[in-house]
């Protein structure tokens, strides 16, 4: 902390933006829809819960929360391929560098990491721009919203579904909905919330997926590999 | 409907209405097996009334007998609890040697209130009854306390379960046909059967609703799982109480609990057990068999479900739990997260944990 003491009399370099307006309008696009669709889907799954009643009563019943559910679905979906899109898009013409892909080193970073934490190094790993625990959450993510978008439109649409697919996928679409949606809950929870609000680093709450700007002795602290790229090696 | 009942009830029954009207506040607690001493201010009356001669002219032209059969009054319940002026209190006083009513039925619907006088919560839930609504609005052949339970002769209600029944089968003659023939009603006819639902058991005895209303329909899934959801009471027949469960957990069932609150319009599409099942037609699906069943299904589906393929009733587990037997790729992935969300999550709690042990004490 002493450092970022130093650092504070260097207004001017004293914020890197990290983040594009793209990615912020995402990040809060996600925020918006998942809430909804937690909101309308979890008195769905737990609908004997007495909370459960309360909230589907007030989104004006069970229909209306159903349809409020299906068109955030929508939106979610939507949103999910122009990110596909825009991603494998930008990596394929050379405009965006590929760097949520996972390499080897996320996972000797994992084991090092690790390591640091219980006391046998002395010092973590260096990260790149994102570390193996935000790479985990981001393909938790791309593959968990690709589970719900596949499952969800089955339920959506069971009649066209059984006509062409064994019907079975039905019930079991049901079920993976359903414990999915219950997983991403519980990684934004604990991780998520965890990372960007408790973690010892970020205490109250990390800004620069809003502000889009991050301190660079944070920068610095937590990326150092993309700190060293940015302004060399100190 | 209730117009047959009052043509049959001015044969007999309508004689013993005249003259006690009903029970005492103990009347559960006595066995009506043992005929007890009739009192001394009973035999009074029995004096003129132990007369099967004895007739009174109506003001309608209508005679009707005044004859009380002792053996009636000492079989009922209130026997050794009431005297006929407990009931018949005017004739204390005054006793009238002419008609005061223009007719049976019309005496009987202005007397049989005098249950009241000991049965008060009981008669104040027939007040919210949709047979009180239809007396109200003048049906005076609308059932009143004396039609179920008699008058002279009271059973003990609790005793015999099939016999309430019949007293609504003196009304609902066709719907209690079609129970008779059910899977219950069966039973419950032929075997005396305590455990299966007679009519009361789902339409309530004295608070009883319309029943053909989507409130009524609703709230049916409570009254089936009732029994239905009973593991000791279902392993006696061999009846999983899976039925209850996968109903509750499945999209209709969570639509019917959530529904609830809604305008009754919107709770029409709302499907309950009674939409495959049937209501007083209920039959075994065992018996029914598995082809039989599934075209049952199939309708029930098509009624809400347009150009279903035939394959789509499949897709609803038949009660069944998922099981590698029954909808293996189900269990396969219910399986997978129930052991993969505790693994993963618990290595996430560690690794939190960890951050914050190094961040603290460990540095």
């Amino acid at each position: 902390m002493r450092e970022t003491e130093t650092m504070s009399s260097d207004d001017a370099s004293e914020y890197v933006v990290r983040f594009s307006f793209w990615s912020r309008f995402q990040h809060a696009s996600v925020i918006l829809l998942f809430g909804l669709l937690l909101v309308t889907g979890m008195p769905q799954k737990w609908p004997y819960a007495e909370t459960s009643g309360w909230v589907v009563d007030h989104l004006g019943g069970i229909f209306a929360a159903r349809w409020i559910h299906r068109a955030a679905g929508v939106a979610f979906t939507a949103l999910v391929v122009a990110h596909l899109t825009v991603a494998i898009g930008g990596v394929l013409t050379r405009r965006m560098k590929a760097s949520m892909l996972l390499d080897k080193k996320d996972f000797t970073d994992a084991i090092d990491n690790l390591r640091y934490y219980a006391g046998y190094a002395e010092t973590a790993p260096k990260f790149g721009r994102y570390d193996y625990r935000q790479k985990f959450e981001y393909w938790g993510l791309i593959f968990g919203s690709l589970i719900m978008i596949g499952t969800g439109f089955i339920l959506y649409f069971p009649i066209v579904i059984s006509r062409i697919l064994p019907t079975e996928l039905i019930p079991a679409a049901k079920v993976m909905h359903s414990y999915e949606a219950l997983f991403a809950f519980l990684i934004v929870l604990i991780w998520h919330m965890a990372g960007a609000h408790l973690s010892p680093e970020s205490f109250p709450i990390d800004t620069s997926i809003f502000t889009g700007k991050v301190r660079k002795e944070k920068l610095r602290h937590e990326h150092a590999l993309e700190y060293e790229d940015l302004f060399g090696k100190p | 409907m209730t117009r047959r009942q009052g043509t049959k009830a001015s044969g007999s029954t309508w004689a013993a209405v005249l003259f006690v009207t009903l029970f005492a506040g103990t009347a559960s607690g006595q066995p009506a097996a043992r005929p007890a001493p009739v009192p001394e201010a009973v035999t009074y009356c029995l004096g003129c009334h132990d007369d099967k001669a004895l007739s009174l002219t109506l003001k309608d032209g209508s005679s009707m007998s005044l004859f009380v059969d002792p053996k009636d009054l000492g079989s009922s319940v209130h026997a050794s609890q009431l005297i006929c002026t407990d009931c018949h209190a005017k004739y204390e006083q005054d006793h009238p040697t002419d008609a005061t009513f223009p007719s049976r039925r019309a005496y009987a619907v202005s007397s049989y209130e005098l249950c009241k006088k000991c049965h008060f919560d009981t008669y104040t839930r027939t007040l919210e009854s949709v047979h009180y609504d239809l007396l109200k609005a003048g049906v005076d052949t609308a059932p009143i306390c004396t039609d179920c339970h008699g008058a002279h002769n009271i059973p003990n209600p609790h005793a015999k379960r099939a016999m309430m029944s019949r007293s609504c089968a003196a009304c609902h003659t066709d719907v209690y046909k079609t129970y008779a023939g059910s899977v219950h009603g069966r039973v419950l006819v032929e075997d005396d059967n305590q455990d299966v639902p007679a009519c009361a058991d789902c339409h309530t005895h004295h608070q009883v609703q319309q029943p053909g209303t989507t409130k009524f329909r609703l709230n049916s899934p409570d009254i089936c799982i009732r029994c239905h959801g009973d593991k000791g009471l279902m392993s006696k027949y061999g009846i999983s109480t899976t039925v209850a469960q996968t109903y509750l957990a499945d999209f209709h069932g969570v639509t019917a609990s959530l529904s609830r609150n809604l305008p009754a319009a919107q709770q029409q599409v709302v499907v309950t057990c009674v939409e495959c099942h049937g209501a007083h037609n209920i039959a075994s699906p065992k018996l029914k068999g598995p082809e039989a069943m599934k075209a049952t299904v199939a309708t029930a589906c098509g009624k809400c479900h347009q150009n279903t393929a035939p394959t789509f009733p499949a897709a609803w587990l038949s009660h069944y739990p998922p099981s590698p037997r029954h909808a293996p790729l189900v269990w396969a992935v219910e399986l997978f997260y129930k052991i993969f969300i505790p693994f993963a999550v618990v290595g996430l709690v560690l690794h939190l944990l960890l951050h914050v042990y190094r961040m603290s004490a460990g540095r």
